[in-house]
């Protein structure tokens, strides 16, 4: 009998485990509560950034997900708006452009091709900077896609290899017996499955609380502003020095509202702007003045966009660990139940290799890529000492 | 009447729309996650409440819950002017 796998959330890495899956010969539900790329998948920007990940493993997990995404589109044969263009890290002053150049020289000795810029030559990329700019950092692997049409074509392409698509079907309940797992209770009835995959992101314990567990995934709010259509202005993904300093800081943020920039354009010609980090639970109000400090940012590093118009706002909600690294695996106690979950702001760019080491490790084939340091217990463990 | 404009800020059609509806889509966010409508200049002022009558004929759904978020700035402002 063929194997049965019940994926839970239909965000970009729920799709992608279950098209992963489904190129192997496993038959797959995917369920979610309300939509594909509902919820944060549908909430970000689109960017598939190197330069800007944590040092360690999940760069390293980074680097071949980047890999899978140059020919995501001929596979799933579809447009997804995928463009290798750059990226720049800006910087406007001594001591953050001290901060970068060590980083730089560490990404190098991995042979992640970063260089430094000066202000002429990042102006001379971009004509719109401005002259505050005085240097940055320009890594030609890093690219965009748009992670909506990303997480339709998974869904779609999943589908075209038989996997069920249950959608409006909110998980209610994770059937156990003798720490097995049997499969889901839902809203339209009973799911029997070999094994359970959650990839509900910042809603985990929401379905881990149904087992008596919890993971410290943590919503971590992200406001991101939209302007008018513009001609093309920006061809590459754009972040300030302080973008970085933002993600990486804790909880006790020394910059107010987390408040960094990131900037690219979308092929309608649209800006996307961020961003803001806060932990505030699941409010979604947007504060004016964060509103205000992005687009003084975005005005800082562009003065062109003075007189442009904003149109939109919208607040995502990214699934925050305390290392800045995803859950990736089995849950010890419940043999045949497995997450992943908890990628913050790097879930487009690591979605492709989420899904395909989770398809590997559900299916018990061999794994090319050491997955204990993203293991469920390192906080297991945590929190016994 | 397929080929009729819905959404003119993202040229949206009817035939776009019931397509969404077909292909799983319940909600207003959910179309426009699917096509782009709602997404333009006006934000969904003018298709908002014509995908909403569309959806309750074909979903059959209570709608008037189901519509976009409204979100800053309540019309197009200036980034320098906020």
């Amino acid at each position: 009998m063929k194997q049965k796998v019940v994926v839970i959330g239909a965000g970009i890495i729920g799709t992608s485990v279950a098209y992963f899956l489904s190129k192997k010969n496993v038959n797959i539900v995917l369920v979610d509560a309300k939509d594909i790329a509902s919820g944060t998948s549908g909430a970000c920007d689109k960017a598939i950034m190197l330069q800007s990940k944590k040092w360690g493993p999940a760069l390293e997990l980074a680097i071949q997900s980047a890999t899978l995404y140059k020919d995501l589109e001929q596979e799933l044969q579809q447009d997804l708006e995928y463009r290798q263009g750059g990226g720049l890290i800006l910087i406007d002053n001594e001591q953050d452009l001290k901060v970068l150049q060590q980083t730089v020289e560490k990404q190098n000795s991995i042979g992640l091709n970063v260089k430094i810029l000066t202000g002429d030559e990042v102006r001379k990329k971009n004509p719109y900077l401005s002259e505050k700019i005085i240097a940055a950092s320009w890594c030609e692997e890093d690219a965009e896609i748009n992670p909506m049409l990303t997480a339709f074509a998974f869904a779609k392409a999943a589908h075209k290899n038989k996997a069920i698509l249950r959608l409006n079907c909110e998980v209610l309940d994770l059937v156990t017996e003798n720490n097995r797992i049997l499969g889901v209770q839902t809203t339209h009835g009973k799911i029997y499955a070999d094994s359970v995959v959650i990839c509900s992101g910042v809603w985990t314990n929401q379905i881990l609380k149904t087992v008596q567990l919890e993971v410290p995934i943590i919503p971590r709010k992200g406001i991101i502003l939209v302007t008018e259509k513009l001609p093309k202005i920006i061809d590459c993904n754009i972040l300030s020095g302080s973008y970085i300093v933002s993600k990486l800081q804790k909880e006790q943020n020394s910059i107010p509202y987390g408040i960094g920039l990131a900037i690219s354009q979308t092929k309608s010609g649209t800006l996307l702007i961020g961003g803001s980090r806060e932990f505030v639970g699941f409010d979604e109000s947007i504060k004016t003045k964060i509103i205000r400090d992005i687009a003084k940012q975005a005005i800082h590093a562009f003065p062109c966009l003075d007189n442009i118009h904003l149109i939109r706002s919208f607040a995502g909600f990214r699934p925050y660990t305390p290392d800045n690294m995803p859950i990736l695996g089995e849950i010890p106690s419940v043999q045949g139940l497995y997450i992943a979950a908890g990628h913050e702001g790097d879930g487009v760019a690591l979605a492709p290799i989420t899904g395909k080491l989770m398809s590997e490790l559900i299916t018990n084939q061999k794994i090319e890529f050491d997955l204990s340091p993203f293991s469920i217990e390192r906080f297991l463990e945590s929190t016994i000492s | 009447m397929e080929k009729t404009c819905i959404c003119r800020c993202e040229g949206v059609f009817l035939e776009e729309i019931l397509q969404a509806i077909d292909e799983g889509a319940t909600s207003f966010q959910g179309i426009k996650k699917r096509n782009r409508i709602g997404m333009g200049h006006c934000q969904g002022r003018t298709c908002q409440p014509i995908v909403r009558d569309i959806l309750r004929k074909k979903v059959g759904a209570n709608s008037l819950f189901e519509l976009q978020k409204a979100q800053a700035p309540v019309r197009p402002v200036p980034l320098g002017k906020l």
